[in-house]
């Protein structure tokens, strides 16, 4: 499989039109990508924040992981995103 | 801790890297500018400068010299970028951003040619036809063209706050230049003068925008490594072969370069400029378009401090008050109220 950008991947993930915690899209795109340390976990966590701050996808939930003391976020992608998801990534969307 | 107050905590930690990654773009900006003076005087460029104003006068041997520069320049970048992200593993996600023509690659190519041959040439179009008073001025309203593209195109949300902080950061730059911008601006501007000053803000105002609009689904370091790679191919692909077709020794001089003095220097310059703009490329994302470009306006006071304290240029009385200004206007904007709301846009 020939791999495409970190950011078109996740909104790939998150067109299926559900909600989808932060820690679950890392652990796949991490898996895919080879990032699975520290470093690459955090990169994929900053791209979402930046997705987020752009408008693609917005937070719906978020929780505080009791095990970690991280702060989990649950992701919907928005209309925007769709839109923009269509023009740039998938023109199947 | 409550889940409300941890929410919060995190948009005041992106705002701060946000302006972080700005302050840090504007110190670099200003830094620059030493290297970047200091490879004038610098063979091959001073000779080329000399040697073209005899045969076709000032205004030319500036814009040919300054083409040349320029392209070493992005040169320089991309070897610097290659290293950085070399370092952070991104070259892959490089190769992949490159792939994808449609979404991505056209936006940065777009961006290098706002932000290099149409900024750049300009800057050095006003100062050659105006003088470096006026270049700079123009150079101020940047911030302007960024913001009314970002909110009108794709809807970046602007608060009265950071209006208001950009409005003082413009006025703390005129009243650095504006002793000098009077006696430049005579009785008769030449057109291409104010034509050059017009591509200055236009320039850097649309490439702030479209790359905007690339990050959206591109990383703001793969995305500024494509951007650089644009702007070097269209120097030394297209630039360059046009001018040495029309008969000045680009090649000759540009084979001339590799001393190891101007080598260094360049090398600094591209390590300043390329991490500037990595800095910048980076803050887009956090806090838009608008803050960012608003405080990187700042950089001349930077520039002005940096040539005192190295090359002994004393600074007018008015660097105090414009340099309070511009501060003042950072001040503003970095006090605006952090939002539960995570997304800089409509």
């Amino acid at each position: 499989m020939t791999l495409r950008p970190l950011k078109f991947r996740i909104l790939e993930i998150m067109s299926d039109g559900k909600a989808h915690w932060n820690n679950e899209i890392i652990e796949t795109v991490g898996e895919e990508y080879a990032m699975t340390d520290d470093y690459g976990r955090s990169s994929i966590n900053f791209d979402l924040i930046e997705l987020a701050s752009g408008g693609l996808i917005s937070s719906l939930e978020a929780q505080i992981d009791e095990d970690t003391g991280h702060l989990l976020r649950k992701y919907g992608i928005t209309d925007y995103g769709k839109v923009r998801a269509s023009e740039s990534c998938f023109r199947s969307l | 801790m409550d889940l409300k107050a941890v929410l919060k905590n995190q948009n005041v930690l992106k705002k701060r890297s946000g302006y972080m990654w700005a302050m840090t773009a504007t110190i670099l900006w200003g830094l620059w500018y030493l290297p970047g003076s200091v490879l004038w005087v610098l063979d091959p460029f001073a000779t080329m400068y000399g040697d073209i104003a005899v045969e076709s006068g000032d205004v030319a041997a500036l814009l040919v010299t300054a083409v040349l520069i320029t392209a070493f320049n992005a040169l320089a970048v991309v070897v610097v970028l290659t290293i950085w992200n070399g370092s952070l593993g991104k070259l892959g996600e490089l190769k992949r951003t490159m792939r994808e023509i449609h979404p991505c690659t056209k936006w940065f190519f777009a961006a290098s040619i706002f932000g290099g041959p149409v900024a750049i040439l300009g800057s050095f179009i006003a100062m050659g036809f105006v003088g470096a008073a006026f270049a700079a001025v123009a150079a101020l309203l940047y911030p302007v063209v960024g913001t009314i593209l970002a909110n009108r195109w794709y809807g970046e949300k602007i608060t009265k706050r950071a209006l208001v902080g950009m409005f003082f950061m413009i006025c703390g730059g005129i009243v650095i230049f504006g002793a000098g911008i009077t006696g430049e601006l005579g009785a008769s501007v030449p057109l291409i003068g104010i034509i050059g000053g017009l591509m200055i803000p236009i320039g850097w105002g649309v490439e702030g925008a479209i790359a905007g609009k690339g990050l959206d689904v591109a990383e703001p370091d793969a995305a500024l490594h494509l951007r650089f790679i644009s702007e070097t191919a269209i120097w030394w692909v297209i630039v360059i072969p046009i001018l040495a077709l029309v008969g000045f020794p680009m090649y000759t001089y540009a084979l001339a370069f590799f001393d190891p003095l101007v080598m260094m220097v360049m090398f600094f310059a591209g390590l300043a400029f390329g991490y500037e703009y990595v800095c910048w490329y980076k803050s887009f994302p956090l806090i838009g378009i608008a803050r960012a470009q608003g405080i990187t306006i700042l950089y001349v006071v930077v520039v002005v401090v940096a040539l005192y304290l190295f090359f002994g240029s004393v600074p007018d009385s008015s660097l105090l008050i414009g340099g309070a200004l511009g501060i003042a206007g950072a001040a503003v904007m970095f006090s605006e109220d952090v939002t539960e709301e995570e997304s800089i846009r409509t």
